[in-house]
């Protein structure tokens, strides 16, 4: 039987091992934050319970009335925009380049109306939509509607990963 | 006897006459823009759905409305830092820009089905930048429907896309690609 060496318990031994195992542990704090923050998810917008209730013509007058105020109370600096549940008359379903559904709430009384693009999991739900249905949508506001001098004609907003709340 | 033909005729000609020969502009409200930053660090991919645009064939007019926070990425904290204040600042700037025109208008028939390269020259405003764009690309007119793909690098710097703050400088190109595609059809 040997005897223990008695180097490895020397204080100064201690004192090493205790600064590089806490530094470990920080790094690997540290890291799992970074990996966290990186890795996070995507809101789930469809999942997420509208935070407030809107007729399609308010929406759009919102903007065209006062752009700056609009953009202020609807739009997050992140991106991460408002939910809206949008009420108004289906114009037309249209499917864009990403092979996903947008429902078009339009009526004639209104100079612009709602692009409500679907999110993949609800994309089934708008192929039973027609024209002239009300409806109410819910989705994530991306941009408003506005009057544009260049196209010569108003835009629609744009709302993304929408929903149907209600038929 | 003769009169009715003549006054068809009459009526068709003027028909034709306020008819302008190309029609109006050719509109597409579900333009597809993809940007592209490739580095050692990794390649990011930024895809938008929702991008107006119109084409107008009597004068070769091309305009472009993005509204910004539309883009999607694969990760969504890299979404955040492109709308936030330090890159785009997508809430006080929801939308970007671009008007150009078509160089080689007299090349492209919009009423004749093929495929013709296309050169637009123009101007993109992002955030409240404005700088000179050339983009190259194909025009493809098939049964009335304009489609466009086109490819043109981006310098961000330009914008006043700022990489003073530590890692999106190593992660995210200096120039980016921008990739457009659509399909343009006259309302």
């Amino acid at each position: 039987m040997k005897p223990p060496l008695a180097s490895d318990h020397t204080p100064v031994r201690t004192w090493l091992r205790r600064v590089i195992v806490a530094a470990l542990v920080l790094i690997g704090i540290g890291g799992s934050y970074a990996y966290y923050l990186y890795s996070r998810p995507h809101r789930d917008v469809v999942a997420t319970a509208a935070e407030e209730a809107v007729d399609a013509a308010d929406l759009v007058n919102a903007f065209l009335t006062d752009e700056a105020g609009a953009n202020a109370r609807y739009l997050d600096a992140e991106g991460e925009s408002k939910v809206l549940a949008v009420s108004g008359t289906v114009a037309r379903v249209e499917t864009d380049l990403n092979g996903q559904p947008v429902v078009l709430l339009l009526n004639d009384a209104m100079k612009a109306g709602v692009r409500c693009t679907f999110d993949p999991a609800t994309a089934a739900d708008a192929t039973g939509l027609v024209a002239g249905q009300q409806v109410t949508l819910k989705g994530v506001i991306r941009a408003g509607a506005a009057y544009d001098a260049d196209l010569e004609f108003y835009e629609h907003a744009v709302l993304e990963k929408c929903s149907i709340v209600q038929l | 006897m003769l009169r009715k033909p003549l006054f068809l005729a009459a009526l068709l000609q003027l028909t034709l006459a306020f008819a302008p020969l190309e029609g109006g502009k050719y509109i597409s409200r579900a333009v597809h823009v993809e940007f592209f930053s490739s580095t050692p660090a990794e390649d990011i991919r930024a895809n938008n759905f929702a991008v107006t645009g119109t084409i107008d064939p009597a004068t070769g007019e091309v305009v472009f409305s993005v509204p910004m926070q539309s883009f999607e990425f694969p990760i969504a904290l890299m979404q955040k830092h492109f709308n936030g204040g330090d890159f785009l600042d997508t809430k006080t700037h929801p939308k970007a820009k671009f008007k150009g025109s078509l160089q080689n208008r007299a090349a492209v028939d919009f009423a004749k089905d093929g495929t013709y390269p296309a050169t637009v020259v123009g101007e993109m405003t992002i955030k409240d930048k404005t700088n000179p764009v050339t983009a190259t690309g194909t025009i493809t007119v098939k049964g009335g429907t304009v489609s466009i793909d086109s490819k043109f690098p981006l310098t961000l710097a330009d914008y006043g896309v700022s990489f003073a703050k530590g890692k999106p400088s190593t992660n995210i190109a200096k120039t980016v690609e921008v990739t457009v595609k659509g399909a343009f059809n006259q309302e």
